[in-house]
C-alpha cells in the first residue's frame, strides 16, 4: 500500500493516540512507586488497547480471506492494519513500562517487534518496489504464471529457430513443460499441442488463436537457411539460449545480462545471411522478456518474503498474547 | 520483423484459475501461518499441563525469593470464589515482619499500603529493599501526622529535591553549627608536619592516625600508647559520649551502625606523642583517667618510692634552685615520707591538672591557686606547705578537678546511615576538606548534602540517590521473629 496523502487522516489519528498514550504514561510512571506495571489499572488499559489493535491488524487476514463479506472496503482494512499495528507496539511497551517481564512476556515482546518491523519493512518495500517493477518489468506477467510463460517463450523460440534451421530439435523439447493442457485461459479453452516447426507462416490469427504459445507471433517471411548458413544459430540456440530459458537462475550466463546479451546478439548477426536477421531479433527480444521475468521475480521475492516472517509471528503473536492476557489476570 | 503482441494472445498465457494453485511462495507461507501459532500452542501448552506457572511470570524474583521460583502458591494466593491469585500481604507476613513506619504515622495520615506496592516483584535480581524515593515521595513530599505535627522536613521529594541540610550542620541557635565536644583539638594543627614531644621528631599525621571504622580490627596505631591501650579505665560512656538524643529508625541490622568511625581514643592515636609523665622519678606516666584515680595512683607510686628511696626525705636545696642567690639559713631539710608524698604529689597534680590535662580537657573546679606549691622558698623554707594552719593533705584532695565530659558525637546523622567502609576509594579530606583548616574543636567538619549530591544524584554515570541508601522504613526496633514456614526437602521437591 502506498504511503501517500490518502494516509494522512490515520497517520493524524495515529500520532494523536501516540501522543494521548505519552500523555497517560509519562505521569503515570514519574508518581508509580515501583515504577509502571502491566498489572496496574493504567497497565491494563495500555494492554488492552495494545492488544486490540493487534487483533484488528490481524483481523485484515481473515478479510482477506473472505473478500465478500461486506465489512469496509478494503483499503480502509488495510490502512487501519498499518498504523494500528504500528501503534500497538508503544501501547505494550507502555503496558509493561517498557520492561520484557518473563519468558512468555518476553517471547511476545520480541513476536511483537519482529512482527512489526517486518511490516515496516514490507511498507516500506511496497512503496519503492512497485515503482521499481514498473520501469524494469514492462512485460510483467502474474507471478504464479511465470514458470508456464517462460515455457511458452522457449516453445515460442523453438519455432523461430527451427523456422530457420530446419527441425533439429527432438520432439519432447518443443513442448512447454509444466504447463497444464485442460487449464482455463483467458481468450477461451484452448487445448495446448506441440507444435512442429514448418515453414509456414504463422503469422495469422488462425495461427495465433490456434499456436496455444503464440502470444506473440512470429516474424514472417521466413526463409530456411541451409546447414552451413544456419550454423552459428543452431549453436546459438542450443548452447547459450535455450540454457538460458530453462535454467534462467544459473548463472555465469551471457544471456542473463542485457548488455552481454545484446553483445553476443550484435556478433551473431554478422555471421548470419540477412534473411534469418528477423529470427534473430525475436530470438533476443524472446530473451529479453526472459531476463524480465527473471527480474520480476527477484522482485516479486523482496516485495512478499517478508510475508513469510511476518504472518507467522503475528500468528503466534495472537496466540501467545492471548494465553498471556487470561493468565497474567490469574497470577 | 518484430515480433507483435496481442493483447489476446498475452490473456491467453494466463491461467485464469492461477490463484487457486498451490505455489511454493504460497505453500510456505501457508505452512509456516499454521506451524507458527502451532508451535506457541504446544509450547504453551506443555508449560500449562506440567503444571510450570514460571512461564507466566512478569519477571524473575528477587535474589531473596529465587528459591520460591517454582512456587507461585507461596505469595499468590486465591481467595475464594476469586479469580485472581494475587500476591497478598498475609503471605509476605507469614515470613517477614514489616514492623510500622514512625509512630507519628497513623492510618489517616498515611493510609497502609500493601507489602507490593512499594516491594514490587518479578523485576527480576534487583535487592528488594531499595526502594526508589518516589515510595517516599508519596508521604514525605507533602507530610503529614497526626497530633502536634513533625519534627522533620515536609516537603522531601528526593536526596536531590527539597532534602534539607543534614541537622548537624543546620545553624543552631541563630549562630554556626557546633561540635558539642569539649576536648580540644586543633585540626588544621596536626595535620601539618608536628614535632613529636618536646624533643621527638617531626612527624606528619593521616587521618587513619587517628580514626579509623569501628569495625577495623587494626591494632598497631603509629601513635599509640600499648600500656594505655590495655588498661582500664574508670570513666563511663557518660563521661566519654554525646546523650542520645533524637535517633532515627533503628537499621535491620545494627551492624551496620559498625561502619560509622569509632571515637578517637587517647590510647590509640594520642599516647604516643602526649605524655602524661608526672615526675622525672618515674618512666611511666600518669593514667588517662578520673582525677581520683590519678590522685590515687600518685599517691601510691610517690608512697612506694619513698618507701624504696627513704634517703628522699632528706633532701638538699639545689643551688640553681636559690634564685635570689642568698645564703640559705639551712641548705637541706628532712620531712615525713607522708609530708614528702604530699608534696610530691601536688607538684605532680598541678603539673598534671595546669598543663598536661587541661591542653585537651575542659577543667575546672580546681583550688589550686589556693595551694602553695611545695617548692624551696628561700625565705620561708618549707612553710608553705601549710595553707593557713591546714594540713595539706585533705586540701589536695579537695581540690581535685572536675573534667568536663568530653561529649564525643559517635553518630553526626542520627537518622541515616553511613558507611565509611563503601566509601573507602576516597582520601578523606576530599570529604572532610575542613579538617585541613580546623582549628577550633566546636567546628562541624562533616561533609554537607551538596558534597554527597556530587556522587549521589539522578541520572546515568552517579551512585544511588534513593532515599533507602540512608534511611530504612521499617521500626526494626519492634520486630517480631517470624515462625518458619518452609522446610528445605519439602521446597526443593515442589511443596511448601
Amino acid at each position: 500500500m502506498l504511503i501517500d496523502r490518502s494516509q494522512r487522516g490515520w497517520a493524524m489519528a495515529s500520532l494523536a493516540i501516540l501522543a494521548a498514550g505519552f500523555a497517560v504514561y509519562l505521569p503515570y510512571a514519574s508518581i508509580s512507586p515501583a515504577g509502571p506495571r502491566g498489572g496496574s489499572a493504567i497497565g491494563l488499559l495500555f494492554g488492552v488497547a495494545g492488544f486490540a489493535f493487534m487483533l484488528y491488524a490481524a483481523a485484515l487476514g481473515a478479510r482477506k480471506r473472505v473478500a465478500t463479506w461486506r465489512l469496509g472496503r478494503a483499503k480502509a482494512w488495510m490502512q487501519g492494519h498499518l498504523w494500528l499495528g504500528l501503534l500497538a507496539l508503544p501501547m505494550i511497551l507502555f503496558h509493561g513500562g517498557f520492561h520484557f517481564g518473563g519468558t512468555l512476556t518476553r517471547v511476545l515482546m520480541w513476536l511483537l517487534i519482529v512482527t512489526v518491523a517486518s511490516g515496516i519493512y514490507g511498507a516500506l518495500l511496497q512503496n519503492l518496489i512497485p515503482k521499481k517493477m514498473t520501469t524494469d518489468v514492462p512485460l510483467e506477467t502474474v507471478y504464479d504464471e511465470i514458470g508456464h510463460v517462460r515455457a511458452l517463450l522457449a516453445a515460442e523460440a523453438d519455432r523461430t529457430v527451427e523456422a530457420c534451421c530446419g527441425n533439429f530439435l527432438s520432439e519432447d523439447r518443443a513442448l512447454p513443460s509444466g504447463t497444464d493442457p485442460t487449464a482455463q485461459r483467458a481468450g477461451g479453452f484452448t487445448a495446448l499441442r506441440p507444435i512442429a516447426a514448418s515453414s509456414a507462416p504463422l503469422r495469422t490469427s488462425a495461427a495465433v488463436s490456434a499456436g496455444a504459445s503464440a502470444a506473440v507471433a512470429p516474424a514472417a517471411e521466413v526463409v530456411l537457411l541451409s546447414e552451413s548458413q544456419s550454423e552459428p544459430l543452431r549453436s546459438f540456440y542450443v548452447l547459450e539460449v535455450r540454457p538460458f530459458l530453462e535454467r534462467p537462475k544459473e548463472r555465469g550466463l551471457r544471456l542473463s545480462d542485457d548488455a552481454r546479451a545484446a553483445g553476443a546478439f550484435t556478433a551473431l548477426r554478422t555471421l548470419l545471411p540477412s534473411a534469418a536477421h528477423g529470427a534473430l531479433d525475436d530470438l533476443a527480444d524472446i530473451c529479453s522478456e526472459a531476463r524480465q521475468l527473471r527480474r520480476q521475480e527477484r522482485l516479486h521475492r523482496w516485495l512478499h518474503g517478508w510475508l513469510l516472517v511476518h504472518i507467522p509471528l503475528s500468528l503466534a503473536l495472537i496466540v501467545l498474547g492471548a494465553a498471556h492476557a487470561v493468565m497474567a489476570l490469574r497470577w | 520483423m518484430a515480433r507483435t503482441r496481442t493483447t489476446k494472445a498475452v490473456a491467453q498465457r494466463i491461467d485464469l484459475n492461477y490463484f487457486k494453485k498451490a505455489t511454493p511462495f504460497k505453500s510456505a507461507k501457508l505452512w509456516l501461518a499454521v506451524l507458527a501459532p502451532a508451535l506457541a500452542v504446544l509450547w504453551i501448552g506443555w508449560h500449562f499441563l506440567a503444571g510450570d506457572h514460571r512461564v507466566y511470570s512478569s519477571g524473575g524474583l528477587s535474589a531473596a525469593h529465587a528459591v520460591l521460583e517454582k512456587q507461585c502458591e507461596a505469595c499468590h494466593l486465591k481467595e475464594a470464589g476469586g479469580f485472581s491469585a494475587a500476591a497478598r500481604d498475609s503471605a509476605c507476613l507469614a515470613c517477614h515482619d514489616g514492623p510500622a513506619h514512625h509512630p507519628e504515622m497513623t492510618a489517616s495520615s498515611a493510609p497502609k499500603a500493601k507489602c507490593s506496592e512499594c516491594h514490587g516483584e518479578h523485576r527480576g535480581p534487583i535487592p528488594l529493599a531499595s526502594l526508589t524515593a518516589k515510595n517516599c515521595a508519596r508521604c514525605h513530599a507533602d507530610l503529614g501526622t497526626a497530633g502536634t505535627g513533625s519534627q522533620f522536613a515536609k516537603n522531601i521529594a528526593s536526596f536531590s529535591n527539597r532534602h534539607p541540610e543534614f541537622l548537624a550542620l543546620r545553624p543552631q541557635n541563630g549562630g554556626p553549627p557546633r561540635d558539642p565536644g569539649t576536648i580540644k583539638l586543633n585540626h588544621a594543627l596536626h595535620m601539618k608536619a608536628i614535632r613529636r614531644g618536646p624533643s621527638g621528631p617531626s612527624v606528619e599525621l593521616g587521618c587513619g592516625d587517628c580514626h579509623r571504622p569501628s569495625l577495623s580490627g587494626d591494632t598497631h596505631w603509629e601513635y599509640g600508647d600499648k600500656n594505655y591501650a590495655a588498661a582500664t579505665v574508670r570513666y563511663t560512656a557518660a563521661d566519654s559520649f554525646e546523650p542520645a538524643g533524637s535517633r532515627g529508625l533503628p537499621a535491620k541490622r545494627p551492624g551496620n551502625d559498625g561502619k560509622l568511625m569509632a571515637p578517637v581514643k587517647f590510647a590509640n592515636a594520642c599516647a604516643g606523642c602526649h605524655s602524661l609523665a608526672f615526675d622525672k622519678r618515674f618512666e611511666e606516666g600518669a593514667p588517662h583517667d578520673r582525677p581520683d584515680v590519678v590522685h590515687a595512683f600518685l599517691v601510691r607510686a610517690f608512697s612506694d618510692y619513698v618507701a624504696a628511696h627513704p634517703a628522699e626525705v632528706r633532701e638538699a636545696q639545689d643551688p640553681g634552685r636559690n634564685l635570689a642567690g642568698r645564703a640559705a639559713s639551712w641548705p637541706g631539710q628532712t620531712v615525713s615520707p607522708a609530708q614528702w608524698v604530699s608534696e610530691r604529689v601536688a607538684v605532680a597534680e598541678e603539673l598534671l591538672w595546669h598543663k598536661t590535662c587541661a591542653q585537651c580537657h575542659a577543667i575546672s573546679g580546681t583550688r589550686l591557686e589556693d595551694v602553695k606549691i611545695a617548692r624551696w622558698d628561700a625565705a620561708g623554707g618549707r612553710t608553705a606547705n601549710r595553707v593557713s594552719g591546714r594540713s595539706l593533705a585533705p586540701l589536695l584532695q579537695a581540690a581535685l578537678p572536675d573534667i568536663a565530659a568530653a561529649h564525643t558525637r559517635l553518630d553526626w546523622l542520627p537518622h541515616a546511615r553511613f558507611d565509611h567502609d563503601a566509601h573507602t576509594g576516597f582520601s578523606c579530606t576530599g570529604c572532610h576538606p575542613n579538617a585541613l583548616k580546623s582549628a577550633e574543636s566546636s567546628d562541624v567538619l562533616i561533609p554537607g548534602i551538596a558534597v554527597c549530591r556530587t556522587c549521589h544524584a539522578p541520572g546515568p554515570g552517579h551512585a544511588s540517590a534513593e532515599c533507602s541508601e540512608c534511611h530504612t522504613y521499617h521500626d526494626w526496633s519492634r520486630r517480631r521473629e517470624q515462625e518458619p514456614v518452609f522446610t528445605l526437602p519439602a521446597l526443593r521437591g515442589g511443596g511448601s
